[in-house]
């Protein structure tokens, strides 16, 4: 009787302990605490790094550190980057004051799951009134290549020569990704007798079946589509599974036009509502 | 808009997590006052032995969530790669890794985003382009505190920049730059095909052109001509979408006297669909290259 009081109540701290720590760390998409957490580390490391005598090191560790926040900051890390200056300017240029650079450059890094290569060359010329800087060429080179959403984005992006609407989409796709892996675990975790995820939470396909009536599925698709102007958008489409039987006995035609209420379902209540509806909806006895 | 949405539920469903399991601790603690007034001290042992169960439960997800969570902390902050050298001395190689660090750090302005470290948080430049033309670049200094705030910036008044660091600034500050850089780009944007108009097109506008300083609402009259006659047409062109840099709404009207014939009507069709679809200065250009009557044909 008294050890099993004293593990109740040994449980119970530990339960307040885990909460705090919970609250203390930023759930999903709570990315402003982390870059905060990530400024202070900055300044930690820096008192630490007095103690050293080297002055180099704490420069280099600085260094280190600011990196580190920017990656965190805009969520892309660079991992490399190196340029070339070509010196354009020829003779009767430089009789008018006109200066003309082609800068090569090469940059790889990361963003979340994505990695990318770019090649991009800028075009400077420099007259008396102004300085102008172009892009003149452009190529990209992307992985994982299994996200052929983004193929036909990277080829218009390189043919714009529009690298900042790259990185731009890049960040709000890989957003769309991990809003849709976060939202099928947690449909998974909250049903996980009728919630299959069959190609793992980071696919773009859940299914639901009550284990009553294993027939009849459902199967929602959310693809992330990016547009001709690069703006990122979801699209959500419902598949169902129905055994000959049930088509023929359906009268009113309910299954047929699951897709268009789905449609207008997601349009009232949102996305997660609707997934959540038609969970219920379709295990109502269990 | 959708974004916006879901990123409020986004912050309810990982709010849904804790608020789970504070359900389920709800659930316990209605059972265990309710085992309090059973009278047989069996009843109690067998209760106490169910609580310990659903407790282990709620440590277990308790136990995952933060693991989690300490995972995501972590992956945001490993190491920058470190720099392939041959055996020379230290010396060099932390000054070549530093240099390294440092071309880094300027290569970030490429991805339209970069920041210098300030004593109280960061000065973040964001950069602007249009068809590959690296235009202005604005900056926004933020206070790293709880909340985050910021201290001061060169964003043009016009830009809502109050609205969008309401909605994201706390929650999300990558979505607040990057929204912010959407605003920003497309202002850009359109600010660069109004002014390439009214300085290269001079020619075929017949009057000034009329904007206004978001450059979302544009209106103007040109000069078509053909076979030696010339037909004005007004334009006014409305950007509704202020993160984009071509029109929501196009209108073409025919500003002559007389009638216009009907072929012309075809034509006038023909520049609204142009309008829509492609730069301002683009459009003018292909009138200008033309000189003669536009075919059709090519125009769509």
């Amino acid at each position: 009787m008294d050890s099993h009081r004293a593990e109740a109540d040994a449980l119970e701290a530990e339960i307040r302990a885990l909460k705090r720590a919970c609250l203390e760390l930023p759930a999903p998409g709570e990315d402003t605490s982390r870059v905060r957490q990530s400024f202070q580390g900055i300044y930690q490391s820096d008192s630490e790094e007095w103690k050293s005598s080297k002055n180099q090191r704490r420069h280099l560790g600085r260094l280190e550190s600011e990196l580190r926040f920017l990656s965190t900051l805009t969520g892309i890390r660079i991992r490399s980057y190196s340029k070339k200056t070509e010196d354009l300017t020829g003779t009767e240029m430089a009789e008018k004051s006109i200066k003309k650079v082609l800068q090569r450059h090469r940059l790889s890094g990361s963003c979340h799951m994505i990695t990318f290569q770019l090649e991009f060359q800028i075009l400077e010329i420099q007259n008396k009134e102004s300085l102008s800087s172009v892009i003149t060429d452009l190529s990209i080179i992307m992985e994982p290549t299994k996200y052929s959403e983004l193929s036909e984005f990277v080829s218009r992006t390189e043919e714009r020569r529009d690298l900042f609407m790259f990185f731009r989409s890049l960040h709000f796709f890989v957003e769309w990704c991990e809003y849709r892996k976060r939202t099928f675990k947690h449909f998974k975790g909250k049903y996980p007798e009728i919630v299959h995820l069959s190609k793992g939470a980071s696919s773009s396909c859940m299914g639901i079946r009550s284990p009553s009536q294993p027939d009849f599925e459902l199967v929602i698709v959310w693809r992330i589509h990016v547009d001709e102007a690069g703006k990122v958008l979801p699209r959500l489409d419902l598949l169902t599974k129905a055994p000959l039987r049930a088509l023929e006995l359906d009268k009113k035609g309910v299954i047929e036009s699951a897709p268009l209420s789905f449609r207008t379902l997601l349009g009232v209540l949102g996305i997660e509502a609707t997934l959540e509806s038609l969970i219920k909806s379709l295990c109502a006895q269990s | 808009m959708e974004l916006a949405n879901t990123l409020s539920q986004d912050g309810k469903s990982g709010g849904g997590v804790l608020a789970h399991l504070e359900r389920l601790e709800t659930q316990m603690n209605r059972s265990h006052k309710k085992l309090e007034e059973a009278q047989s001290a069996q009843a109690v042992e067998s209760a106490l032995g169910t609580k310990i169960q659903k407790l282990r439960c709620l440590r277990d997800k308790l136990r995952a969530e933060v693991r989690e969570r300490q995972a995501r902390v972590k992956a945001s902050t490993a190491d920058v790669e470190p720099d392939q050298t041959l055996d020379i001395s230290e010396q060099e190689i932390l000054e070549r890794r530093q240099e390294n660090l440092k071309a880094i750090l300027q290569a970030y302005r490429f991805t339209g985003i970069s920041g210098k470290l300030t004593s109280r948080g960061v000065c973040v430049c964001i950069s602007t382009a249009f068809e590959g033309n690296l235009l202005d670049s604005y900056f926004v200094d933020l206070v790293m505190q709880k909340p985050v705030r910021i201290h001061h910036h060169s964003i043009p008044v016009f830009i809502p920049l109050e609205e969008i660091s309401a909605k994201y600034l706390e929650t999300n500050i990558q979505h607040f730059l990057f929204i912010l850089s959407e605003h920003l780009n497309a202002y850009s944007g359109r600010k660069y095909q109004a002014d390439r108009l009214q300085s290269d097109f001079a020619a075929l506008l017949a009057g000034p052109l009329q904007r206004n300083s978001l450059c979302s609402v544009l209106s103007f009259t040109y000069n078509v001509e053909l076979k030696g006659r010339s037909f004005p047409f007004g334009a006014r062109l409305l950007y509704k979408d202020l993160t984009a840099a071509l029109p929501t709404d196009v209108s073409v009207t025919y500003q002559g006297m007389d009638a216009l014939p009907s072929t012309w009507e075809e034509q006038r069709a023909a520049h609204e669909n142009l309008f829509f679809k492609k730069p301002l200065h683009r459009v003018f250009n292909s009138f200008a290259r033309k000189g003669e009557e536009l075919d059709v044909n090519l125009l769509f």
